[in-house]
């Protein structure tokens, strides 16, 4: 529906565009990542994650975070997809 | 040196001075009046700290402080990264916001806010919604109010503040290890606190105030 509302509203962009923002805003979603962040946190605070274990996912979302700040940065404004 | 205040929080107007480790590694934390306010302040050479992890931690540490000192104290608590140019500008800032800091000190007056995550294990699969009724209604029965927070986990079915009166935090605990025991083997709980009540005042010191001065 949205993308059929996309195409008649910005005829120039095309629906291989539209799908790919979207695999991208979902790859990139930096909610879902601070999300994870925080469960990572208090898994280990009631000790059902090792310390090594915490240090390690977290080192690897902080990564991840900052990478997705930078794509949507990049994309924002490019195109915009209605959910 | 710098004149640069790093604020943590409002109380009523008392002299204190506290030996903490504070934000950006003062360990001198003292009071700033204002008619019947005091801020809680240490000294700093910026009035843009950074939010790295241990300041933040600095900063809600300074608070526990506060609101376990001598028997307790309310606490107004300021959000981090709150620093001004100088003791007028603070005061200037304090003058501005006095009727609203009064109201929230008032309205929280010996009162802490504690914290409560209720996690399901992965394999559990638990009538969510009625345990989660349940320990609601276990826990609103000694508490004055509640807030609820976001369900950021799919393990988590229950993220809530509670405000306390200090006289029932024995009585919370209590509703606490209640839960513990009736639902202890298909979820685990978080009880965290006393913290200041964050979640149960909503006052924004906005950024003309915070360096503007007057």
């Amino acid at each position: 529906m949205f993308i059929v509302d996309d195409i008649l509203v910005k005829p120039f962009v095309s629906v291989l565009d539209i799908l790919h923002t979207m695999a991208l805003n979902e790859m990139y979603d930096t909610a879902a990542i601070r999300d994870d962040l925080k469960e990572n946190q208090l898994l280990y605070e009631v000790g059902e994650r090792s310390e090594a274990t915490y240090e390690e996912r977290k080192q690897e979302l902080e990564l991840q975070l900052e990478m997705a700040e930078q794509i949507q940065s990049q994309m924002s404004g490019r195109i915009e997809v209605k959910s | 040196m710098s004149d640069n205040l790093y604020t943590y929080g409002i109380i009523d107007d008392e002299d204190i001075t506290l030996d903490a480790d504070g934000v950006a590694g003062a360990t001198d934390i003292y009071t700033v009046s204002y008619r019947s306010l005091a801020a809680v302040v240490s000294d700093i050479d910026t009035t843009d700290p950074d939010r790295t992890d241990p300041a933040v931690e600095a900063h809600n540490d300074v608070l526990q402080q506060i609101i376990e000192y001598d028997g307790g104290r309310t606490v107004v608590p300021m959000s981090f990264g709150m620093a001004f140019k100088n003791a007028r500008t603070l005061k200037g800032v304090l003058r501005g916001a006095r009727p609203a800091l009064r109201s929230a000190l008032n309205d929280i007056e010996g009162t802490v806010e504690l914290g409560v995550k209720v996690l399901t294990s992965d394999e559990d699969a638990l009538a969510e919604t009625a345990v989660q009724s349940e320990i609601t209604d276990m826990l609103n029965s000694v508490s004055i109010n509640e807030t609820e927070n976001d369900l950021f986990s799919d393990r988590l079915i229950l993220n809530k503040s509670y405000l306390v009166d200090r006289e029932e935090r024995s009585a919370f605990d209590d509703a606490i290890d209640d839960v513990k025991e009736e639902y202890g083997e298909h979820v685990t709980v978080q009880y965290t606190g006393p913290w200041p009540p964050y979640n149960f005042v909503d006052i924004h010191i906005g950024a003309e105030q915070q360096h503007g001065g007057r």
